[in-house]
């Protein structure tokens, strides 16, 4: 868009953005006031934009009253793993369906393709009963993990976006003395940053923010996630209004956190420089 | 430093969409040892796919491919001590010079003070010294092209391979490394082969040209060869530019006839096209030895031919005289003081020493 577009034009534009930006953020703003207020301020009918009274009661209430610390930890570590085994099968299968010629390539990516029509619903009580009952994983990690060490979504994602990388750098670090996992490692890792930045981030929210699975497969509240000791600390607690907002509050910073570290990936191609256009 | 040798190597690709497609068919050549080859031709001719063929990049069909005394059918690029250009220069965007030079030693788990030692050297050899710590992308078209080129030479390959190095830079640059080039090829007394589909390129690179089309060789020769006697009218074509005329001509009792003039043939030559009586022959001749009526040197043979002027290109040092003859459009480069109006009847003088003849039916050159 130039700098002469009529204001007519980016008046009526600007107003539907702002009103979907206040009702994005709205909700997001409520539960931070109100995890900074007394819990029947935080529940009236009324909302005040800013506490009458500021308070952190409700952050002391939340950690006291709950696991809350070894929930943080649990989502952290278990979102940390499936990003970190996510970014890592994903891109070496990526990389091989995109760049590598085997015999069937076509053939597995459509098996694994069509496997992504499937709904979770349909996997999860068989899943259960591998995990659970064969396993005999209940209110393990390794539970909670393993089911989704890698996804397909991941896979397709990383193979389109490897798609996009100039073949040529392959077979010049190939003849440059290179090993095969040496130009997965070297060469394409690094240039496909931007890529895993998207995947990263994706991971890591759909993880950190994955209820059912959790809430399945762990039994003790040592176990649980924010997500599933949230949901049960609500059911116990149903009128600390004030304390559920500071555990939703806590529950949904990582996030913020996260994306803003990783968001000039989004604009940033690295790519700029390998092969001129 | 190393011979390539190429035995009746074959190779077909199986593909989905085109299904089966010979990229090269049944070829047989020998480069010698710092000699610079280059391969030449239409795009789609099978010549990349050579070169990458040599590199290992991709698997012949069958055949076998020599480089030095070692058959190198089975081994691994890195083993077959090559080193190549692309032609999108293929620099990791996200190693700086020095990193992109110093990477092939590296992963050869070469000494550090050696290596500290060749990319010193190299970077003073492609004048890129004080840019060692910047990226790709912080790097011009040329200096890319530079960086490449340098990460071949660190490598002391046996055989240098080109991918069409120069086809992404502007006409300036280009001509500027072409010198860059041959100087280096000296310098470095090295194998090259060369692919372009740029014949001025490969006319001034090139020791020897090896000329494919649809995957076959043409001729392979050095470039005076080439221009002077080409095997078919495929290379007659393509070799010079503007390209060689092509007349068609009958000949009859010695003589040639063609529509609305007619010449004798002379002995020789006459004795050459003995078995053609009677039939047609298509006749090529080289623009530069067509003249116009007003500059003509002394010519041993020669005729002339009436026609009408249809287009004038004017290039400063000479200009070309466009006009027909039976049905096909010749070109005449004549000196830039021949008069010569659009639609004026001309007449033009034909070097007839400089012919040439083809086959109507092979394409194939008559005669030597």
């Amino acid at each position: 868009m130039n700098v002469k577009t009529k204001w007519w034009i980016i008046g009526p534009m600007a107003a539907v953005l702002m009103f979907w930006v206040l009702i994005t953020v709205i909700p997001l703003y409520w539960m931070v006031i109100g995890s900074f207020q007394d819990s029947s301020a935080s529940a009236s009918f009324k909302p005040q934009m800013l506490p009458e009274v500021w308070s952190i009661a409700p952050y002391e209430r939340f950690f006291m009253k709950t696991k809350a610390l070894r929930w943080l930890f649990n989502s952290l570590f278990v979102s940390a793993v499936l990003t970190v085994t996510n970014l890592f099968f994903a891109s070496l299968a990526g990389y091989a369906f995109a760049k590598l010629k085997f015999p069937g390539r076509t053939t597995i990516f459509w098996v694994l393709l069509s496997t992504m029509m499937i709904p979770a619903q349909v996997t999860l009580i068989p899943l259960y009963v591998l995990v659970i009952n064969i396993f005999d994983l209940a209110d393990t990690y390794t539970a909670i993990i393993l089911p989704a060490v890698v996804s397909v979504g991941n896979v397709f994602l990383m193979k389109q976006y490897m798609s996009t990388l100039p073949t040529s750098l392959i077979h010049a670090a190939r003849i440059d003395a290179c090993s095969e996992f040496g130009i997965y490692w070297k060469i394409i890792l690094p240039m496909a940053k931007p890529g895993l930045a998207v995947l990263a981030i994706f991971t890591f929210v759909a993880h950190w923010n994955d209820f059912f699975w959790p809430l399945l497969v762990t039994r003790s509240d040592e176990m649980r996630t924010i997500q599933v000791g949230l949901a049960s600390f609500r059911f116990a607690e149903s009128t600390d209004f004030g304390a559920i907002m500071a555990g939703a509050t806590v529950g949904a910073l990582p996030m913020f956190i996260l994306f803003f570290a990783l968001q000039r990936y989004f604009l940033q191609g690295i790519t700029i420089g390998a092969v001129k256009g | 430093m190393a011979r390539v040798e190429f035995r009746n190597v074959v190779k077909i690709y199986e593909d989905e969409k085109r299904g089966r497609f010979t990229a090269v068919a049944d070829s047989s050549f020998v480069i010698e040892d710092r000699e610079f080859v280059v391969f030449v031709g239409p795009s789609g001719c099978g010549k990349t796919t050579s070169l990458r063929m040599i590199a290992g990049l991709e698997r012949q069909t069958s055949g076998d491919i020599l480089i030095g005394d070692r058959v190198v059918n089975n081994l691994h690029p890195k083993d077959r001590d090559i080193a190549m250009v692309f032609q999108d220069y293929a620099l990791y965007p996200h190693m700086t010079v020095k990193e992109n030079l110093s990477f092939g030693l590296r992963n050869l788990k070469r000494p550090k003070d050696e290596i500290e030692r060749k990319v010193a050297e190299v970077a003073n050899i492609i004048g890129l010294t004080g840019m060692l710590d910047r990226k790709p992308r912080e790097l011009s078209g040329g200096q890319r092209q530079r960086v490449a080129l340098g990460r071949a030479i660190v490598r002391d390959p046996q055989v240098f391979l080109f991918d069409e190095p120069l086809s992404n830079l502007d006409a300036k640059l280009r001509v500027q490394m072409r010198v860059e080039l041959a100087e280096l090829h000296k310098r470095l007394g090295a194998t090259i082969v060369y692919v372009t589909h740029d014949q001025v390129e490969a006319m001034t690179l090139g020791e020897r040209i090896v000329v494919m089309n649809e995957g076959r060789i043409q001729q392979i020769a050095s470039p005076t060869e080439l221009y002077n006697h080409p095997q078919n009218m495929f290379v007659a074509g393509f070799i010079g530019s503007p390209p060689m005329n092509f007349m068609d001509a009958r000949i009859e009792n010695g003589q040639a006839h063609m529509e609305g003039v007619s010449f004798s043939l002379g002995d020789e030559t006459a004795r050459l096209l003995k078995s053609y009586e009677g039939r047609n022959v298509v006749l090529g001749i080289r623009p530069e030895h067509i003249y116009g009526d007003d500059f003509v040197p002394a010519l041993a043979k020669s005729f002339t031919v009436q026609a009408q002027v249809q287009v004038i290109e004017n290039l400063g040092a000479e200009n070309l005289l466009y006009f027909r003859v039976g049905g096909r459009m010749v070109t005449a480069r004549v000196k830039p003081e021949t008069e010569a109006r659009i639609g004026q009847l001309k007449t033009f003088v034909f070097d007839a020493s400089k012919l040439h003849f083809f086959d109507p039916a092979t394409e194939q050159r008559i005669g030597t």
